[in-house]
């Protein structure tokens, strides 16, 4: 499903985030990333997502190759994929129920279906009650649960989690850990990045440890 | 095919949405469109009013042709069959000097005068009507009589009125410059309204980028934006044309009756306003392209 070849990704300023790393998730496993601030989980991501490409060796997800892949196929790969950003990027113009109809407003879904798919969304994550809020009045925790809404609304076959638990109270980050372990009974790839590692620990998943751009074990 | 109509059905609906969440700022920009559109319009509207009075007036075009005084008989004649063979030319009556003079006196009343002469100091002339067309032409036709001995001036009825085409054509020509000039510039305004747009909408373009919008998707609101807005604006700018020739339509009438004519200022006629409609629409769409396609690309990846 995501299969990295000796993959680096030098930014433009010349620092080297990743170094020629090499690593397989099949299909519907549930992977943990792990490593300090900065190592480069969420270039790693990145990568995953065809937001940023190596700049060398090959990224294939999906049986594409993101380093050769066309700006046309680009988005059409992206909603096979759901992303939960790091920076949450929820947008503020709107409400909460809108913000999880932008994955179904862009692959032009029927309304009504979309709407009825948003809330099951909305009520998965335990925010039904809050759809016609504008996010701004929702807690931490509350706009970090609205990403994951987001995020598989359309129901995505991967899912790609960046410092989902970040900045949450032990008692959150298990209610999550345990909306993506629903995800995954239903055979959904995931990917999670975290730089506390103590959750992982508990679910005896494979987990891939980053150090400065390159795998430890 | 239904899922395509769905994605622009929802494309226009944000436009009426973004137009109405900030009337005053769009009631702005209409204005602007408005008065873009109206200028050129308006003085198109003028022009091609000035030329429906034109056409009120008689088409059919005279010439008068004057003989040297002294022209005897032989002259007469020898212009006679000259106008009736040149092809401009569809009638010429001869007018006898001495019938002319007797005109003179019965009308006129200054028949001491004229008796005081002694000599008859009218020419023989002849009264011309042109066949259709052959207005086009008249310089040519006058240095064709002219080479003729006997005649001595060749007068064209027509002139004020080939004067009066040429000031139609002149401020048909201005619409035109005027047109273009600020068809350009709503074009840049277009591409500048789109640029501030697609600026304060940054965010939600790159998070729908990352999500897997589309080109397409992306770019459709802002030219249905564009469209829409163009469309509005020309509806205003016509309006505007409507208004001003409403208000000259009051002095204008009155001068009309003047001359015992009547007479109103009209909007131009229904295609040229869909032509006016559709022209903004597509320019405004043009510029949205321009600055779509410039500015999208920096955003997001
Ligand atoms: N756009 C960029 N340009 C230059 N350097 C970058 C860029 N993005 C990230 N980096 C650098 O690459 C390294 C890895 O960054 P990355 O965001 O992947 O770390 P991370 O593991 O996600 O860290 P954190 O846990 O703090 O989110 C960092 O040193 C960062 O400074
Ligand atoms: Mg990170």
């Amino acid at each position: 499903m995501i299969q990295f070849n000796q993959v680096s990704k030098r930014y433009p300023g010349g620092f080297e985030a990743l170094k020629n790393l090499s690593f397989q998730i099949d299909a519907g496993e549930l992977v943990f990333l792990a490593g300090h601030s900065g190592a480069g989980k969420s270039t790693l991501l990145k990568l995953i997502a065809g937001i940023d490409r190596p700049t060398a060796g090959s990224v294939v997800v999906n049986g594409q190759n993101l380093a050769s892949i066309s700006r046309g196929a680009l988005p059409f790969l992206r909603r096979h994929i759901g992303l939960i950003f790091q920076d949450h990027k929820i947008l503020f113009d709107r409400t909460v129920f809108d913000n999880v109809m932008l994955p179904l407003d862009i692959v032009g879904y029927d309304r009504r279906e979309a709407a009825r798919r948003a809330r099951a969304a909305l009520d998965k994550v335990g925010l039904l009650g809050r759809e016609k809020l504008n996010p701004i009045s929702l807690s931490g925790g509350e706009q970090q649960r609205l990403c994951i809404a987001r995020a598989v609304v359309h129901r995505p076959s991967i899912l790609l989690a960046d410092e989902p638990t970040g900045n949450l109270d032990r008692a959150y980050a298990l209610d999550i850990m345990e909306l993506f372990k629903s995800f995954h009974q239903v055979g959904v790839t995931i990917v999670i990045s975290a730089h506390d590692e103590s959750l992982m620990a508990d679910y005896g998943r494979r987990i891939l440890r980053l150090n400065k751009g390159q795998f430890t074990q | 095919m239904i899922h395509w109509l769905r994605l622009h059905r929802l494309a226009l609906l944000a436009t009426l949405r973004l137009i109405l969440a900030h009337p005053l700022a769009s009631l702005f920009n209409l204005l602007v469109i408005g008065i873009a559109v109206a200028l050129p319009l308006g003085l198109y509207a003028l022009v091609s009013n000035l030329q429906g009075l034109a056409g009120q007036l008689p088409t059919e075009t005279q010439a008068s042709v004057f003989l040297h005084t002294n022209a005897g008989p032989a002259d007469i004649g020898r212009v006679q069959t000259l106008l009736s063979q040149d092809p401009a030319i569809a009638s010429a009556r001869h007018i006898n000097k001495h019938q002319a003079l007797k005109d003179l006196e019965q009308t006129s009343g200054m028949a001491d005068l004229l008796a005081g002469l002694g000599d008859n100091p009218l020419p023989d002339s002849f009264e011309l009507t042109l066949k259709d067309g052959a207005s086009t032409d008249l310089a040519a036709l006058q240095t064709r009589l002219k080479a003729d001995a006997a005649i001595e001036y060749v007068q064209l009825d027509s002139e004020w009125a080939q004067r009066l085409a040429s000031i139609i054509r002149l401020g048909r020509e201005a619409a035109l410059t005027v047109a273009a000039l600020f068809g350009a510039a709503l074009m840049l305004i277009t591409a500048n309204l789109i640029r501030m747009q697609i600026l304060t909408r940054r965010e939600e373009i790159e998070v729908s980028k990352l999500i897997g919008a589309t080109d397409s998707f992306i770019r459709r609101p802002f030219l249905y934006f564009a469209a829409v807005q163009g469309l509005l604006g020309a509806l205003v700018g016509i309006a505007l044309v409507g208004l001003g020739l409403n208000r000259l339509n009051g002095p204008v009438s009155q001068l009309a009756s003047l001359y015992g004519q009547s007479f109103q200022l009209h909007l131009p006629s229904p295609p040229v306003l869909g032509l006016s409609l559709s022209t903004v629409a597509l320019l405004s769409l043009f510029g949205a392209t321009l600055s779509v396609g410039k500015h999208l690309r920096s955003i997001g990846n």
